[in-house]
Parts: structure tokens; sequence; C-alpha cells
């Protein structure tokens, strides 16, 4: 696949010959609530073998590479390792039930006197209060990902319809002579640019607020660009008990059903956003 | 509403998580990348946010709004407002 290649152009058989501690590095992928030492198969990126570095009853999730980070300017590759990132994650997830995954691209590098392996051990063991407090908060929770989109043209037609001020600025305009119903136009959309605004607050407010209720934790993300003329206005990461998405779903359907409104919900996702 | 499980349909999502969250080791002997990271440069412009979409000139600052007083909520640590039923 020539994906070894995009690390800093050196292939796995130059690794095992250049085993100098400076020069190799451990890949992290996750931290896991299990103190086994064991092996999870050829699954890292690039086909690495992944294995686990216990300390206590935690352990790190890493494969052996180069101390170089992994870095490609071809958005296929990136997809790729991502990808492969979250297998190795979800695998382990599966496997032991709660994980801290990592930032992809964490690589661990040894040093002169110190091997890469022992610095991800004296790591954990430095971490390991912090660690243990935040695999606590995850424990028994899933990450959902929540977004809300609603429809700009639908929204602003059932303005028009509601809205006094838009409504009796309308009346307004056919009242003038053309010249001025320009001018008057201008204002409207300004009005109608303004109460959207309004609304998108009002509901934003009222969405995030009920969602609120049926999540242990929450997080109010960037909103991103949409498809087909819709326009996000919330873009959430929740993370929720085990059985408790059923009852986020059902607050979600009730949004999804408002008319000019469509939620997307994913997961369950590893939490990456609550670590 | 069903979640929508991690697959290709989610793949932006996906990138999202494992590119721009999970937990940051700050230590020496981590490697980094110099400056701007090379890797996923024109992916992280493809997951470009909201400042792109404001043709409309609608809703310019709520985003930046609702999360600064998603902010102030979580320091003040009070429970969340009642909810208003809203009329469809």
């Amino acid at each position: 696949m020539g994906l070894e290649m995009q690390h800093g152009g050196k292939t796995h058989a130059t690794l095992a010959t250049e085993a100098i501690a400076e020069e190799e590095g451990r890949y992290v992928y996750c931290v896991a609530d299990a103190g086994e030492k064991m092996s999870l198969g050829k699954i890292g990126i690039a086909g690495h073998e992944v294995h686990t570095i216990p300390h206590k009853d935690i352990c790190a999730v890493v494969h052996d590479c180069l101390a170089q980070p992994y870095q490609s300017d071809d958005q296929e590759v990136i997809k790729t390792w991502a990808m492969t990132h979250q297998k190795v994650v979800e695998t382990a997830w599966e496997r032991w039930g709660t994980v801290l995954p990592l930032s992809f691209d964490t690589i661990i590098r040894g040093e002169a006197e110190k091997s890469a392996e022992q610095n991800v051990k004296d790591w954990l063991g430095q971490k390991y209060q912090e660690l243990k407090r935040r695999i606590d908060k995850v424990s028994g929770k899933t990450e959902y990902g929540v977004q809300i989109f609603w429809n700009p043209k639908a929204i602003a037609q059932n303005l028009a319809q509601t809205s006094p001020k838009i409504k009796s600025l309308e009346e307004e305009i056919k009242t003038k002579p053309k010249g001025l119903a320009y001018m008057y136009r201008q204002r409207l959309e300004n009005l109608v640019k303004h109460e959207m605004e309004s609304k998108a607050d009002e509901y934003v407010t009222i969405f995030y607020n009920r969602i609120r209720k049926q999540v242990d934790d929450i997080r109010v993300e960037k909103a991103k660009k949409a498809e087909n003329d819709l326009q996000m206005i919330l873009n959430l990461t929740c993370l929720v008990y085990k059985d408790k998405y059923i009852e986020l779903g059902e607050a979600l359907d009730r949004i999804n059903q408002m008319e000019g409104f469509s939620v997307r919900f994913t997961g369950p996702w590893p939490p990456y956003g609550f670590v | 509403m069903e979640p929508t499980p991690n697959s290709h349909a989610t793949l932006v999502d996906l990138l999202d998580r494992v590119l721009d969250k999970g937990l940051v080791i700050q230590a020496d002997i981590i490697i980094s990348l110099a400056g701007v990271p090379l890797i996923g440069v024109n992916l992280r412009a493809a997951l470009a946010g909201m400042e792109t979409m404001l043709e409309y000139g609608v809703m310019k600052d709520w985003d930046e709004r609702t999360r600064s007083w998603e902010n102030e909520q979580r320091k003040k640590k009070v429970e969340p407002i009642c909810t208003t039923q809203i009329a469809r």
C-alpha cells in the first residue's frame, strides 16, 4: 500500500535494524481499563501489531514505530489511518469496556537512556491518578453525536406568516409606490434576518435544555457546514449512560418531527470528547 | 430515533473525533509536528465550520454566543432552565 513509506520514508525492516532507543517510538491509540499485557494482532496503522503496555490495572494500547509522526498530503491516506486508529480504539473498547481514546498521531519516543516502552510505562505511572479519574468519569457511558439542522427557507416562510412585525411590514410595502417599495424590501430582508437569528437562539436554548436532561455530560461543538440547503444550528457531543440513549432518541424524535427541522444522531462512539 | 452507527455515513464524524479530539498528552516525550501540522490540512478545510456558511448573513454570532453561554452555564453549575413547549 506504500503507507510504510509515508512514515519518514523508512520501512518496517529498517526499524528492526535501527533499534536505537532515541529513534523508536510507541504510537498510542488509547488507555484501557485493564492491566493486561497482550497482543491484539496486526490491526494497527499500516498493519502494525498492536499490543498493550500495562501499569497496575490500566494499559496503553500501542504499536511499535519510529519516533516520527505519521504525515501525508494525501487525504485518502489520512482517512485510512484515521479509520484504522478508530478501529483499534473500538477493538479495545469492545474488549475492555472503558477506554480513553487518544488523539491521532500521538507517539511517545524513547530517549538515549530510556526505551520508548519504558517512557510509556512511566507516563502511565506518573499520570495514573488522573487517568483513573478520567476512566471513572466515562465508565459505563457512551458518546453520541447530535446535530440539529433547520431549513432556512421553510423557517423564513413560516416566520413570514407568524411574525406580526414581518406581516405588518409586508402589508405596508403593498401600499408603497414602486421606487419606495425597493427600499422597503431591503428593510424586510433585514427584519427577516434579525427575526431568524432570534428564532435560532430561542430554539437552540430549548433543544439544548431538553437534551441536557437526557445525558450525563454535554459539549457544544462548532456548527458545521451542511448540505441540501440545510443549516446546522446545534452540534452536540453527548456522554450518555449505557441505556439512556433510548430516551435521548425519543427527545430527538420530537425535534425531528418539527416542521423545518431535522436531526442527525450518530454513535455509539468511544468517548473522544470527554477525556 | 435510533443512532446511526459508525460507518461510511459517519466518516466525517469519525475524522472529526480522531483528528481533533481525544486525549492529548502534554509531555516532552511526545513527538510533535512543528507549526501547522501537515496532517489533514485539506481535511480540516473540508470540515470547515460555520464561517463558510454565512452567505445568508443569517445567524452570524449565535454559534459563538451559544458556546459562550454554555460555558457560563458550566461555571455557574446551575440546573438547566425549564424548557417551554414549542407550538408546532
